[in-house]
């Protein structure tokens, strides 16, 4: 009886709290939004997600490596990353692709497929090269988003990265790009930013997943709450999907005291890989 | 053809330039009884928060020299500048002419081209955009963009820094010029633009895409060099100051305005990036001073007593873009990198497997 | 008194003149492997640094070769309203310049890249005249803003 009574009280102290926070009114909640002079919410600040995305955006287990070999029972890592042992080993993640699986057509998820078989040859982010969109923004490394009433422009820790998002369009791209061309425009409170004018250079993630010149990224930041941008991004390229798919991701701010971008300009950390053989004296394995 | 046009129109606006720069000369003379002018002046735009609103995109491109030729003066008179700018025009007419469609080969041995350009020539002009003017501060044409010291010369170096520089002398000479991609300039491993573009002091490169772009927030200054896409957070708030070991390129920059004009302090500059020498100490203080619509006064000092024997300073104009600043993705086409290691690793295998002379 | 400040106006304009060249041509390129190639644009790389322009050469033997030709930064022709499709594929192109020092790679400086009519390429095809640097504030701007 006991018992009942008190797994009955847990039941409404849990049903209290469930009821509680959709009962706190939507626009009281989009009041706290911290917003610029014109009333647009204030993305300001330095956002990073906290997801394991950057290795693979489809739902993925833990595993030994990015790179494995055969080995006498099960797949081991292969031998230019075994010595980073559990450093060099990938967490599961739950992916942030919307219904889970990328549309491939066929011959494109062939080559997803041989990309992911290729990937310490192939990855633009092992060469340290611009990462392109979405991926940029969930790369583990944080992001500084400056807006003012004239413009809107991001700086990436990762290589230096940067784009300016245009808030008036000047018309269709000149020339392809690692980081495409934005146009951003508001819709309502949401930040809608259509980027096209790709290159086919840039990766979605470590495991390969890859898309053509005709790639078209319209992303939305929306803010959730002062700290939370819900990060939403609609990928079309009829050359490589299907159809269109999205991703979903959460971008937290940097919230402690004096918090700043770094700078990761890796250019000089792969000089090594890239142009090793050709010193005067190659460094021996 | 079009180009001389251009030219005259640009002579036309400098000279008319001139003549209204005396104009307001003589007008602030004679202030008292001025009647008042017909045309709005021009007002400074503001940021909502009261400031000088920079934001957009500039050029430095210039023709004027960081340092003064021996022989001039600090302004150069308009027959000089008309001079200058004339030579400028020429080269840049005479290489947009037509080639002899059966022209042959250049020749073997070298062209006698000089500088980067050694002895195999360049390539065409119309991929250069240097700048085809001399720069205009407060009315006058300048010779250089140093101005203090008085001679436009950087100054003298301590006996620290000539020690420093004699032993960057002896680590430079342990390596052959193309032995690894680290004995290579920053501008060609796609680390930096060439000279000191993105800075500070940001400085013209003489050669091309000399473009910033600034955006201002409540609690930042960023400004983004077109090469190689480096942006520069200068820091409005206090924010702690980068411990010691943090050398980040370009530096930490911290900025105040002092009313109008925006004063940044920059140091912990990246061990690779001392501007001309200078030591660990080195602080740049730079000024930005919006004078007119299309006109950013852009000042800057170089303090590091340890290594120069005064402090120095320049300035130079930073003109309103109307254009577009484009990606510059240095390291990802970086083919000519790996062309010149490679280069010299065949020379040496030709070199090694010569007959040694009799 | 007019000879003296023209010698100072060369002087000024050695110090500050470009460089022909972004990096080491003189290091790239091999001065003693003079070329002059004349062929079809197959390919043009629009990239940052350097463009680079592919050119399909036939041989006497009637063998085909594709030499790499390097060019410069295309952020300043993209300024000028000169993007990639202004140089159509199967333009014809003569240039002359240097091999690169690597013989084993086939690729050129374009000391000098011009159509067969001996017009400078990107000079001549764009009717556009004048390179407009977008300096000058009284000039036009090439590409105006939409909306």
């Amino acid at each position: 009886m006991l018992r009942r009574l008190l797994s009955y009280s847990f039941a409404v102290v849990a049903l209290g709290t469930l009821c509680g926070l959709p009962m706190t009114p939507l626009h009281a909640q989009r009041a706290k939004l911290p917003r610029t002079v014109a009333g647009k919410p204030d993305l300001n600040g330095i956002w990073q997600a906290m997801t394991t995305a950057n290795y693979d955006i489809e739902p993925h287990d833990a595993k030994p490596a990015m790179a494995l070999r055969p080995g006498p029972v099960v797949p081991i890592p292969a031998k230019e990353v075994l010595a980073l042992g559990a450093v060099g080993a990938v967490p599961a993640g739950m992916g942030i692709v919307v219904g889970g699986e990328i549309p491939y057509l066929p011959a494109a998820l062939a080559k997803r497929n041989e990309n992911r078989e290729n990937w310490l040859t192939r990855d633009p982010e092992v060469k340290c090269y611009l990462p392109g969109i979405p991926r940029a923004t969930y790369m583990p490394f944080p992001f500084q988003i400056l807006q003012s009433e004239k413009a809107v422009f991001i700086s990436y820790e990762y290589a230096s990265a940067v784009r300016e998002v245009y808030l008036t369009n000047p018309g269709p791209p000149e020339t392809d790009s690692w980081m495409g061309q934005s146009d951003g425009k508001w819709e309502g409170d949401t930040f809608v930013v259509t980027v096209t004018g790709f290159n086919d250079g840039t990766w979605f993630d470590r495991a390969g997943n890859h898309h053509s010149e005709a790639l078209k990224v319209v992303e939305r930041f929306t803010m959730i709450g002062p700290d939370h941008i819900k990060y939403q991004a609609t990928m079309t390229d009829p050359q490589t999907f299907t159809r269109p798919w999205s991703i979903e991701l959460m971008l937290y701010r940097h919230v402690e005291e004096n918090a700043r971008l770094g700078q990761f300009k890796c250019v000089p950390f792969v000089e090594e890989l890239l142009y090793g053989r050709l010193r005067k004296t190659p460094i021996k394995p | 053809m079009n180009r001389t046009k251009t030219m005259m129109t640009r002579m036309a606006f400098v000279v008319a330039g001139i003549t209204m720069m005396s104009a307001t000369a003589s007008a602030q003379g004679a202030k008292a009884t001025a009647p008042k002018p017909r045309k709005a002046a021009w007002v400074v735009p503001r940021t909502p928060d009261g400031h000088p609103d920079f934001q957009g995109n500039w050029s430095n491109g210039t023709m004027t020299p960081l340092e003064r030729p021996a022989g001039m003066g600090r302004a150069l008179t308009p027959e000089q500048v008309v001079a200058m700018e004339k030579i400028r025009a020429d080269t840049v007419e005479q290489l947009a002419k037509q080639s002899d469609p059966n022209r042959p080969a250049p020749p073997k041995g070298g062209d006698g081209s000089t500088g980067a350009a050694g002895n195999v020539g360049g390539y065409n002009y119309f991929w250069i955009d240097a700048g085809d003017h001399m720069a205009t501060v407060n009315g006058e044409r300048r010779s250089s963009i140093i101005v203090d010291p008085v001679n436009g010369r950087v100054p003298a170096l301590t006996a620290a820094g000539r020690e420093r520089a004699a032993e960057r002398l002896r680590a430079y000479r342990k390596f052959g010029e193309y032995d690894n991609p680290e004995n290579r300039p920053l501008a060609e491993r796609c680390i930096m633009s060439f000279g000191s573009n993105a800075g500070p002091p940001m400085l013209p490169n003489y050669f091309y895409n000399n473009n910033y772009t600034f955006v201002q927030t409540k609690d930042h200054v960023m400004i983004m060099t077109e090469m190689v896409h480096d942006a520069r957070t200068i820091h409005m708030r206090p924010v702690a100051r980068l411990p010691k070991p943090i050398r980040p390129w370009m530096g930490d920059s911290h900025g105040r305005w002092e009313g109008d004009t925006l004063v940044v302090e920059t140091t912990n500059f990246h061990p690779e990036q001392l501007f001309r020498g200078a030591s660990d100490n080195l602080k740049v203080i730079e000024r930005f001073h919006m004078v007119d619509a299309n006109t950013i006064l852009y000042r800057f000092t170089i303090d590091d007593l340890t290594t120069f024997t005064q402090k120095w300073s320049g300035e130079l104009p930073f003109i309103k873009m109307n254009q577009l600043i484009y990606e510059y993705a240095c390291h990802e086409g970086n083919y000519a990198l790996s062309n010149i290691l490679s280069g010299e690793r065949a020379r040496e295998r030709e070199a090694a497997a010569k007959p040694p002379k009799p | 008194m007019k000879r003296s400040f023209l010698v100072a106006a060369v002087m000024v304009l050695a110090a500050a003149g470009p460089l022909l060249a972004h990096h080491a041509f003189g290091a790239e390129f091999d001065p003693n492997a003079p070329i002059r190639l004349q062929g079809k644009v197959v390919k043009l790389e629009w990239v940052n640094p350097h463009a680079w322009i592919h050119i399909e050469v036939v041989q006497k033997d009637g063998t085909k070769d594709v030499w790499m030709v390097e060019g410069g930064t295309p952020n300043t022709l993209l300024r000028r309203g000169l993007t990639r499709q202004s140089l159509a594929y199967g333009t014809e192109l003569i240039v002359d310049g240097y091999q690169t020092k690597d013989h084993s790679l086939k690729r050129a400086n374009g000391r000098d890249v011009t159509f067969t009519d001996g017009k400078k390429m990107f000079l001549g095809s764009s009717g556009t005249g004048a390179p407009r640097d977008g300096k000058d504030p009284t000039e036009p701007p090439v590409k105006k803003p939409q909306q």
